[in-house]
């Protein structure tokens, strides 16, 4: 959440000096908690620390991460994989064959049978044939949606409750709820007490009605950031995205690799789709809508890590679903976002940054202005909220973003100088 | 082998010619031809196409009905999401070409598309549904007063509430939808003067995602729950479908859009808290043009569906609105006499 956004930077500046102990970021994010407690009382709006904004920006931020994982894998190996919109597609078809006639998991399990049908072209076109990186992308996103569509017109028009364009309905994933937990935190959240009503809040959030999908969803994070980084075939694997020659006179098959990440980066991705289509109950065409994209951006946000990307879907989600919940919030963000980048002005000051700092303080005291000055936010204008904040994040916050050093080059066995 | 691939590919080529032939011969009639088979009829669908459980469906079931009884030569082409103009326009061309002399555009956005084709095909029949803004001598406009049934189901939406806050969800926040948001309020405000309306667009022009994203649908609709919300009118095609899906996790109640989708067996799970649906009779618009060229009865301009002509109307399947059928019968008999004018723009 906006937690983030100082996360974020503290993160950045860390690489800088000193690494931080999850002490100093676990203040952080009570600090972030209570400027959005802040905000909350100033502005009335509830809604910006409710239990049932953060189980929607849990929703809509799962597929979004989904993607950024897969986008991570990919990347990491040092393959652009601009094909996970495409992916997801094929994912939510897959989500919506398998789901409606054997039930959600079948589907989540054939969409990522589908998402890594995806995977593996996007592989066998840029490993073995060396065909650029975008380009074999883009085909993958124009060829996914027409033969989604073409299979769906083939499976489900005559299915019944199904459409040419849509699956007959997919019964949700199981949801749980931590029994007593949640009432008490209710009752807490109601009181409206500053900090601690925001904090119930969110735990209540995160406690109830939460779908065993969005648990995969955070177990699957976990589980890359242990893969990638704390084992011996993690290292292997990003070796081949920062220096595959280098890897190669090691003797790590830089191929199989190379495979191996894209394969998982389609898997992933149609997961993704997987979890959109159950969650939404149903396969739709065009229902993907860009999160493919997005997620993209949130592993580009999140500096190629998992706890950056994870931080940078949460920030999606978060935006989408005030937006979606109701433009009291979203003018509330207003002031939230004026703070907060007057918190980033301060500690750009402080790094040396004078100009950034200049420019971070004056958008910020503009937003603080506008949100003073009006009293909602125009709708054409509640739609962008999550990216004009990410975009203000991006430019303001990650100034030192690192790319594995060798993706989109393509590489060859035995031709490396 | 070379032979014999020269050989299929001349037959190919032959009966490809011998398609087009037949094609271009129909129009004119064979001897002993029906007259109304001199009909032939391109219809265009709009984003969601058959199947989409809505508009377009009932649009298609208006075609079958004439198919079935008048017999005519039908061709159907599908609109992708998020295309041009210029598609839209290529796609009615290619129906013009095609030797399709009455034409069926299906939703609002093939307005500009119609204009620059039906220029081009003075002899050719248009019909645009939801639209007056292309006008022509060879067009007909399609259109239903959405705000009259709004009403009548804001007002079963504001005798159903106990809390006095209702909510709406629109998947795109166009002219045509405000219609509907307008005279939904109209509707509630009409029996509860102080009670609250949640409105809600889930995506903004250009981006019409908003009509196919179920997923925005039951996030704006838990919004309005969570925010005292307890009937909440979903004019969001598809997307409605997660309105419903919201509604029911939350034992609140929802009013369904187009077609009665009580009865559509997509949502056959949730169907117990769709309370009545804001029928559009599209079918009957489309066969009543068809019939209309057939008989040689065609009229340009604009014909509009409303209450009183029986093109609007409200839906009372499942029961949930019979105790108070009588009251919103009362305003419909209002309206449809005149006595209550309901507005159509903000």
């Amino acid at each position: 959440m906006s937690g983030g956004v100082t996360l974020e930077q503290k993160a950045v500046s860390a690489k800088r000096g000193k690494r931080l102990s999850p002490m100093v970021y676990l203040l952080i994010a009570v600090g972030a908690l209570a400027v959005l407690s802040l905000v909350r009382v100033l502005s009335g709006a509830t809604d910006l620390t409710s239990s049932g904004t953060v189980q929607a920006a849990l929703i809509a931020a799962v597929p979004i991460a989904m993607a950024a994982l897969a986008g991570l894998w990919a990347e990491r190996a040092g393959v652009i994989n601009i094909g996970l919109e495409g992916m997801m597609v094929l994912g939510t078809f897959g989500a919506g064959y398998a789901g409606y006639q054997w039930g959600p998991w079948a589907g989540v399990a054939f969409g990522l049978v589908l998402g890594v049908v995806g995977g593996l072209l996007h592989a066998v076109a840029t490993v073995t044939f060396g065909v650029d990186h975008i380009i074999s992308g883009v085909a993958i996103n124009l060829l996914a949606p027409g033969a989604a569509l073409f299979l769906s017109k083939l499976y489900f028009a005559d299915a019944p409750g199904g459409g040419q364009k849509q699956s007959p309905r997919i019964a949700d994933a199981e949801k749980i709820t931590i029994p007593g937990a949640s009432d008490l935190l209710g009752t807490v959240e109601a009181k409206r007490w500053f900090f601690v009503s925001d904090l119930a809040g969110v735990l209540r959030g995160l406690t109830t009605e939460v779908s065993l999908l969005t648990v995969l969803a955070v177990a699957l994070l976990v589980l890359t950031a242990w893969v990638l980084w704390r084992t011996p075939f993690g290292l292997r694997l990003r070796s081949c995205g920062e220096a595959p020659t280098a890897a190669e006179s090691l003797g790590v098959n830089v191929y199989r690799y190379k495979y191996l990440a894209v394969v998982a980066s389609g898997a992933f991705a149609g997961l993704g789709g997987a979890f959109l289509a159950v969650s939404s109950g149903q396969f739709r065409d065009g229902q993907t809508g860009g999160r493919g994209f997005i997620g993209l951006a949130a592993m580009i946000f999140g500096n190629w890590r998992p706890g950056g990307l994870a931080t940078g879907a949460t920030l999606f989600g978060y935006t989408d679903a005030m937006a979606l919940r109701g433009s009291g919030a979203v003018h509330a963000l207003l002031l939230l976002l004026g703070i907060a980048l007057l918190v980033v002005a301060v500690i750009q000051y402080r790094a040396g940054h004078h100009v950034l700092s200049g420019v971070a303080a004056a958008i910020g005291v503009l937003f603080a202005w506008w949100y003073f000055t009006s009293d909602e936010v125009p709708p054409e204008l509640v739609g962008a909220a999550p990216y004009v904040v990410t975009l203000l994040v991006l430019g303001l916050a990650s100034q030192r973003l690192r790319v594995p050093r060798a993706i989109g080059v393509p590489y060859q066995r035995g031709q490396g100088v | 082998m070379r032979g014999v691939r020269l050989t299929a590919g001349l037959v190919a080529l032959g009966l490809g010619l011998a398609a087009c032939g037949s094609d271009t011969a129909a129009p004119g009639g064979g001897p002993g031809t029906p007259a109304a088979s001199s009909i032939k009829l391109g219809l265009a669908y709009d984003i969601g196409g058959r199947g989409d459980q809505s508009f377009n469906d009932s649009a298609a079931r208006g075609l079958d009905k004439a198919e079935a009884e008048f017999g005519i030569d039908i061709k159907e082409l599908e609109a992708a999401a998020g295309e041009t103009d210029a598609q839209k326009e290529d796609r009615l061309r290619q129906l013009a070409e095609g030797g399709y002399n009455t034409i069926i555009a299906v939703g609002f956005a093939y307005a500009p598309a119609l204009k620059k084709a039906a220029a081009d095909y003075p002899d050719v029949k248009f019909a645009l549904i939801d639209s007056e803004d292309a006008q022509g001598p060879n067009i007909a406009n399609l259109v239903f007063a959405e705000q009259e049934g709004s009403f009548l189901v804001g007002v079963a939406a504001a005798l159903k509430s106990q809390t006095g806050n209702v909510g709406f969800v629109g998947g795109v926040n166009t002219p045509l939808i405000q219609k509907f948001e307008v005279g939904y309020t109209a509707g509630v405000k009409a029996v509860k003067p102080d009670a609250t309306v949640q409105v809600k667009y889930l995506t903004q022009p250009p981006d019409f995602t908003g009509f196919n994203d179920p997923a925005k649908g039951e996030t704006a609709a838990k919004g309005m729950f969570d925010a005292g919300a307890d009937v909440v009118y979903a004019a969001a095609g598809g997307s409605g479908n997660g309105v419903f899906k919201a509604a029911k996790a939350n034992g609140r109640l929802g009013i369904g859009v187009d077609s009665d989708q009580y009865n559509l067996p997509a949502l056959a799970d949730v169907r117990d808290v769709i309370i009545t649906s804001m029928v559009k009779e599209v079918d009957v618009a489309v066969y009543d043009f068809v019939t209309s060229v057939k008989n040689d009865k065609f009229t340009a301009g604009s014909h509009v569906y409303d209450l009183k002509a029986g093109g609007i109307g409200y839906a009372t399947s499942g029961g949930k609105i019979d105790d108070i059928q009588g009251k919103i019968d009362e305003y419909k008999a209002k309206i449809v006499a005149g006595e209550i004018k309901v507005p159509a723009q903000k």
